[in-house]
This record gives C-alpha cells, structure tokens and sequence, in this order.
C-alpha cells in the first residue's frame, strides 16, 4: 500500500458515517427552518464541527462533462457560506477544477487526485459518442472521454455527487431529438447522468454503484441546481452524517418541499384565478407551471442571497429538479396534464378539495389533478385515459 | 517533432484545445479544437420558440442571458415576418438592455479578475500587483464580493442567478414594480462605487505606475488598471496580433428610435462600414471542413440545416464550425465593438496598445476594461427609463405562426446570432453561431485560420514547458471553453510538467472562481 493508499484508508475510516460524532445533521436542519436561521445557525455551526472532524485537507475533483458550466457559476453565487468559505472551512483542497483552478496541461491533470474525498461531476456524460465530451489525454495521445475518467475515479472516490440535472439525470444533451434528425435516435450523443437516465437506472455507472463510503452517487438536481444544496450536502458528508435520500437519490431534505405548497402565487390557484400570458395576474398552472410536479425548497430558501425566485418573476416552474426535465414538461407555456401531485396531500389541500366539492367553479378539476389526474381544459377526456396512468406509472408514489 | 499537449488549459470556460507548431522557438501553426458537443440545434427542433429561448438560454451557464435574449429576438423576428406580432413592449427593450448591460459588468469582471487576473498577479507572474493574488488579494476578494452583488440585480429582474426564466419571447414575464427597479439600482450603484468614477482613469493610471493606491479613486478601478499596466509591461501589446478585421452585431437599443449604443457593423481595411440587419446576415457563412460535422451541414445559417455530427471525420479537428464574413474571418469581442464605435477612453489603447484599432493580446483587456466603465455609465440609464406603469409583455405574442426569423445580439463575448424556421408554431430548423466560434473556430475549407490559429502565429515560445504568451493570448479572447493547448516542434517527441503555481492549496486553487 502506497502512502497515499494509506491516508485514504484512514480517512475512510476517519469518516465512516457510522461512528461519525454525533452533531446536528445539517440537512435536517436547512429542512426545518426558515433561510435565514438555517443559514445562521449553520455557518457557525459547520466551521466547529469540521474542526473536529477534518483531520486535513480534503481532495475534490470537480469534473465537468456535457456541462454549460452554470452549476459552476451558481455555486460561486453561494453566500452562507461562500464557497471560498467552504473551501477554507472544509478545508476543502480543489485538486482539479476546469475552470477555476491555475494550473493548465498535464499540470491540471497531474494535480487531480486519484482518489478523492469527494467527486463532483458537472454536465452529461455522453456514451454513444464519448469524443462528444473530453478533457486531457490517454496514455496514447488521444483525447479522454469524461466517460474514462468518471469510470476510473468514481469507484476510487469516497463520495460522488451529481451536480445539476445534467450530472444527475441526463438533462439538456439527453432532451428528446424530436424528429429524429440524422438516424441519432432519440438522445443525441447517448447523454446520461451517473446513475440515472432520466427517471431510470442505469446511467454510466450502473445501478448498484456505490462510492467508498457505501452511497450511490448523491444526486443534486437543478438546471442549476441552488447552491446551498452543493455546499450543504459536502458539509453534511465530510461531517459524517449520511444524507436521506429519496428515490432519485436527492437529499430528501432539499428536494422534499413540493413547489406547489409554498408557491407566492398560491393564493391565485386556491381561489381560482389563472394568468392567461406570461406576467399575467394569477396562478400559473395554465401557463405551464411544473410546481405541482417539482420538488425544492428554494421558495423558501429564495436566490441570490434571499432576492428572489422563479414564481416571484412571472416565470412558471420548469420542473430543473426533476428527472426527466426538458421533455417532461414541455412545451413549457403549456399547461402540463396527466401527471400525478407528486406530494402528499396536505390538510390545506385536503380541505380546499372539500371546499372545491362544495361547488365552488373549477373544483371537480382540481381535485383530479391533487389525486392524479386531469386537466382544467379537457377533464372528460384525460380522466383515467391510458395514457395518464402510462405517465403517472413513472410519477412518484403519493 | 517536438510535441508538447497542455490540456485543459483552465480558467476559461468550456472544452477546448490548442495544437502548436514550433520551430526556433516561434509559433508557426495553430489548431483550436473544441473538444464538447452537444446537439443544441438538433435538439430544438420540433420544439416552440417560446421552449427554444428556454433550451438555447442553458446552453451555457456562463454566458446564460444572452441565448435566450436572442433567441427571443430571432423568434420574435420570424413572427413579425409572419405579420403575427408587433414587437415587444418599450420596458421589455429597456429591461432587456439593462439587464444585459448589467451582465456586461459581472462578465467583464470575472473575466477580468478571475480568468486573466492572474496571469498578471503577484502570486502567479512576479508583477508586484499582489492585490491581484487569487483569494489572498485584496483587490481579488473585493471583485468576488463584486460579483454576487451584481448577480443579485440580475436576480431581482430575472428570478434567480444563473439561469433566469422571466425573459421570454414577446417580452417580460415579470412586472417589475418601482421598488424592484430601486433594489437593482442600488445595487449598481454599490458596485459602481466599488468601481470608482469613470474620469479617474488617468490619475489612476499614473497611481499604479507610481505604485500608490488611492481607495478613494475606487478599488476596482485601481485594480483593473493594475492588471493593464502589468499586462502593457509584460508585453502583451506584442503578442497574440489578429489581422485587424472585426465584426459587431451592435447592442443596446434605444426603443424609441431603435439606435443602438454599440453600432452594427465591420472594420477592416482600416475602416469601419457600419452595416444594415440584412448586409450582416448576408455577408455570414458558416464551414465545416475541419469540424467533425457532414460537409454538407455548412453554407448560410439562414439556410443550413443543423450541424450533423460526423465524430469520425478525418481532417476534422473540432466540433465548431468556421463562421466567416464575405469570406473572411473576424474578430469579435469588446476590442470589436469599440473599434467599429470609434471609441477609446482616455486614448488607452492609443498609448498603451499600440493604435486604437489594433488587435493584440494587450487591446482585448484594455478595451473590456474601457467597455466596463463606458456601459457602467449606461445601465442606470436604462433603469431610469423604464416605466413600471406600462406593459412589460406584448398583448399579441402569437401561439402559433409560419415564418424565418434571425436574432443578431452582442453579448459581452462578441457577436451572436440565432436563426429559426418556424412552421405552424413548431421550429422546423435552428442554426446558433457563437462569439467564441468567430474568435476561435478551426480553419475553413481555403485552409485559412480563426482569429485565434492566426493571432499566435509568429508568438515567441521562450519556454516550450509553459508557454504563458501563448496562454495570456487565448485568455484575451475570453472564450466559453475549457481549453487544451497541444504543441508540436520539428525537434523531439516531448512530454511537457507544467509547475503549477502553487500545488495543492486550496487559497491557489480557487484563483480564478470570482
């Protein structure tokens, strides 16, 4: 065993989740509160806990395939804490970031660590043509495919997180070629994220993939996905705890709020008005809103240092948290039908479907789309069709 | 043959790769090889205008406003050409200058401080400019700090940072009140103060050569004149020389009478021809010669179908294509707009560049710099003259309408135009030419290089182990890529190591993120 094997071994038994101290799991707290005491209590709260469980620095390789690089870009826009915080705090050591780090060449590549603390994967990854996303070189000369590295450093890596919906589930370079242009088949250079494809497994990885210390890849949805959700997420798992994840293997506590529960425009869908265009007074259901569907808490936990969020801009919910997302829920100006709440009803919902009942206007609708079924414009038709329960079968269970 | 490969580059965005020819210690070939492909054209087709603002806005997260600004703008042109649609509203246009004016300042600051800074910095380059040094500087955490705040503006107008989605075609999806509209304003206004005033310059200027810092003058000012002054004594007005060809599509509109701050046009042959809509997109065409595309997937963007993928394809070497303007290549970028403007602040790139007009590695900073105070002065403009009281979105946006139409948009990088078919409200064909395509796309099909494979022609390469012109020089062009550089010499089969400037820690590693 090489010295550095030696010190990953340590560390993974440093940071076995089993015996990690027993602190706040952060997450649960960043579920229970509002922002602003979330990100109180817990910037104080992490740099004391690290202190005690970060014997040293920690290595991140932070790759990026099919990526835009927003996940990059959001993540800088981190304010509680910074993510030069973070990477102070965490101690944290950047080995290989494309477009942050200093050194450029074989330098880069020879600084990326072969065994991360913590592999972050930004982008797709494209398997049916990997020469569509390379970064450095193979042995040989050639180019290497972002499909080599992430197959050569995840199974070496102690936690691997998927960030954004293009990392996690295929997003943008997996939407639907539509009309099949070129013979390419339905997803153009064969996108995928790590574990998922969409809402199914496998991704590039495999289903029963699991990173050194015994999770599947952690999968932060999002086109771009918030950044408290990245640098909360690190400093839950480098504190030792072990993150709920939901099916979609999504921090439960970030991707559990459904939209629709805390939407600012919530008011206009109980009483029943809807915008008829884009800015328009009222719900946006009729203008393609996701909320029912999508899962974030970023409502409450707002952009941008509490400045705003989609639903206070007119801009209906895109549903970027979702697998699937792009095809799902497009066209996006379009109201989205036969898809089922993907939540649990609520008792404010429950009683506003017995009011709904009572005989107030669109109620009967409503009430199909809380329980699964639906539209406001052709309720007759969609009600229990084939295709609603062929679309629902890959909707979450209630 | 010497064969050096520096890939990634870094600290530019994207996948990207460089391949030099060496001999006697002077660049003689280049190839930029864009190393990501993802299908953007292909995969909105058969989708609504409204969804390809929405799909072309994510293709990059960097650059995030400007895909769908002009998206919006070339499927509101097809629907006007249909006779389906007006325009949108004056708000619209005067957000939209606004918020991509305020764009302007994050891009060129990141850029300025975050992904050239360092090139020029204490800790990186030996200049003396420590505030300049990745998260230990002063002047590199006050941009950083700089840079959140200005996103939030965006943020106010456009929901969240990165990735906004109230900007839609017809218009606005949001109605800004007068109280959102003062938060953006005043966090401008902290920014710009972080700035300091535009006439300050010159005793600036003369600060940073005396080494003296006055705050008072503003931090970011004093900063960024520091990085010109250390790029102007490390030679960079002699590198990375371009053939002084440039285009802009112009930008910032004013609704009233439709002029735009930025003019539409070219420069070359020592002149500027200030040009129509329809002469710019007349004059562009697109090759495929050396991408790895069909041959047949080039020709006009207003006629060629989207590019279709050929990852076996011999002589290719990118996945850009070669955009080209009457056959020529041409430079886009800040350095363009001011050239085709006829602006030079404070006659910088006159003193310190060699000549207004001329193309080099030293003038692509000095103009950003200049272009930062020039549209810092506008932006608040704008925002004044936006009335909350009147429509931010067109009543008549059309559901569904027949008709071609061609978005030309000036995004900080350079020019940008969007192309669409639209058929019965479905997009039937969609072409997308980059800034970053026009500076550093491949050669074309008469063998001619980019901007970029012509401008390091000639470049001396003192240290075949890290050739930093070569890298300051594609820094210059601030392209959205990660990038390679791979260099070859008559004289050996060679493997470069690259010290890094600091291994390993964490303060260096972060350098470049503000």
């Amino acid at each position: 065993m090489t010295a550095a094997e030696t010190r990953t071994e340590q560390r993974r038994t440093d940071r076995d989740p089993g015996r990690g101290p027993t602190r706040r799991n952060f997450l649960q707290l960043a579920a229970g509160a509002t922002a602003g005491t979330v990100i109180t209590r817990y910037a104080s709260d992490i740099a004391h806990a690290l202190e005690r469980t970060t014997a040293g620095d920690m290595e991140v390789v932070w790759l990026q395939g099919q990526s835009c690089s927003g996940c990059t870009i959001s993540v800088l826009q981190g304010q509680y804490p910074t993510l030069e915080e973070t990477l102070r705090e965490f101690r944290l050591d950047v080995t290989f970031h494309p477009t942050i780090m200093p050194e450029q060449g074989d330098a880069a590549i020879d600084a990326m660590s072969a065994a991360p603390d913590v592999l972050i994967v930004e982008g797709s990854v494209p398997t049916e043509i990997p020469s569509a996303a390379t970064v450095g070189r193979t042995a040989d000369g050639g180019s290497k495919s972002v499909y080599d590295w992430v197959q050569e450093l995840a199974p070496e890596s102690e936690y691997v997180i998927g960030l954004g919906n293009c990392a996690s589930f295929g997003g943008w370079p997996a939407a639907e070629n539509k009309e099949r242009l070129y013979d390419l088949g339905s997803n153009v250079t064969g996108a995928k994220g790590l574990q998922f494809e969409q809402q199914d497994q496998p991704g590039v990885l495999g289903p029963d993939f699991t990173s050194g210390v015994g999770l599947p890849v952690i999968n932060l949805g999002g086109c771009p996905p918030h950044p408290d959700y990245l640098l909360l997420t690190i400093a839950t798992v480098l504190n030792g705890h072990v993150p709920e994840l939901d099916e979609y293997n999504r921090p439960k506590p970030f991707y559990e709020p459904l939209v629709h529960d805390n939407c600012p425009l919530r008011g206009y869908f109980d009483r029943g008005e809807f915008a008829e265009k884009p800015g328009g007074e009222g719900c946006l259901i009729k203008q393609g809103c996701a909320g029912p569907y999508t899962h974030c808490d970023d409502q409450s936990r707002l952009w941008n240092d509490g400045t705003s969020v989609c639903l206070n801009v007119g801009a209906p919910c895109i549903g970027c948290m979702e697998p699937g997302f792009w095809d799902r829920f497009q066209p996006f100006d379009a109201e989205v039908e036969r898809q089922s709440f993907a939540g649990p009803i609520t008792p404010e919902q429950a009683g506003w479907i017995g009011l709904a009942g009572a005989g107030i206007g669109i109620g009967a609708h409503v009430a199909r789309k809380l329980t699964g079924y639906g539209s406001f414009e052709n309720d007759e038709d969609s009600i229990g069709s084939g295709e609603s329960a062929e679309t629902d079968g890959k909707e979450r269970s209630e | 043959m010497v064969e050096v490969t520096i890939d990634p580059t870094t600290r530019i965005e994207g996948h990207h790769g460089t391949e030099l020819e060496i001999e006697d210690g002077t660049v003689t070939e280049a190839k930029s090889m864009m190393k990501m492909f993802r299908g953007a054209e292909i995969i909105t087709v058969g989708r609504t205008p409204r969804d390809a603002a929405q799909l072309t806005g994510t293709v990059c997260g960097v650059c995030f406003l400007c895909h769908r600004l002009c998206s919006s703008k070339a499927a509101e042109d097809a629907a006007r050409n249909a006779s389906a649609f007006d325009g949108p509203p004056a708000n619209a246009v005067l957000t939209r200058d606004a918020s991509e004016g305020i764009f302007y300042l994050w891009n060129h600051a990141i850029h300025l401080f975050a992904l050239v800074g360092p090139d020029y910095s204490d800790a990186v380059a030996g200049t003396g400019f420590d505030r300049l040094d990745p998260l230990e500087g002063d002047g590199y955490m006050g941009a950083l700090e700089s840079q959140r705040k200005i996103m939030n503006a965006l943020a106010e107008f456009g929901g969240r940072s990165p990735h906004p989605l109230s900007y839609v075609p017809g218009g606005l999806a949001t109605r800004p009140d007068a109280s959102t509209i003062e938060a953006v304003r005043s966090r401008v206004r902290e920014v710009s103060n972080w700035l300091g005033p535009t006439e300050a310059v010159p005793e600036v200027l003369e600060n940073v050569q005396n080494g003296t810092f006055d705050p008072e003058l503003g931090e970011g000012l004093h900063d960024i004149v520091s990085i010109l002054v250390a790029a102007a004594r490390e030679g960079a007005a002699d590198i990375g020389q371009g053939p002084n060809r440039y285009y802009s599509n112009g930008i910032f509109e004013d609704p009233e009478t439709d002029e735009l701050f930025f003019p539409r046009g070219v420069y070359r042959n020592g002149s500027v021809e200030l040009l129509s809509k329809a002469e710019v997109v007349d004059g562009i065409t697109e090759d495929t010669e050396y991408a790895w595309y069909t041959d047949d997937s080039g020709g006009s963007p207003t006629e060629a179908k989207p590019p279709e993928p050929e990852p076996d394809k011999e002589a290719a070497y990118s996945w850009g294509k070669a955009p080209r303007f009457d056959g020529e290549s041409m430079e886009v970028g800040p350095l363009a707009r001011l050239v085709i403007a006829d602006m030079d602040p404070f006659n910088l790139r006159e003193e310190l560049g060699g000549g207004p007009a001329e193309s080099n590695t030293l003038n692509r900073l000095v103009a950003r710099a200049q272009e930062t105070l020039l549209v810092r002065d506008q932006v608040l403009e704008w925002l004044d003259a936006i009335d909350p009281a009147d429509p931010f979105m067109s009543d008549d946006w059309p559901a569904a309408f027949t008709g071609e139409g061609v978005g030309l948009f000036e995004p900080s990088r350079g020019a940008l135009s969007h192309y669409m078919d639209v058929q019965d409200g479905t997009i039937e064909r969609y072409q997308i030419i980059t800034p970053t395509l026009w500076n550093i796309g491949p050669r074309d099909g008469a063998g001619d290089p980019s901007i970029l494979e012509e401008a390091v022609v000639g470049d001396d390469v003192d240290d075949i182990e890290n050739p930093l012109g070569v890298m300051r020089t594609i820094r210059s062009f601030d392209p959205c890529l990660a990038c390679g550089v791979h260099v070859r010499s008559p004289d050996a089969e060679y493997e470069t190591v690259i010290e890094p400037v600091k291994p390993g820690s964490a303060e260096c590693l972060v350098e470049t993120d503000g």
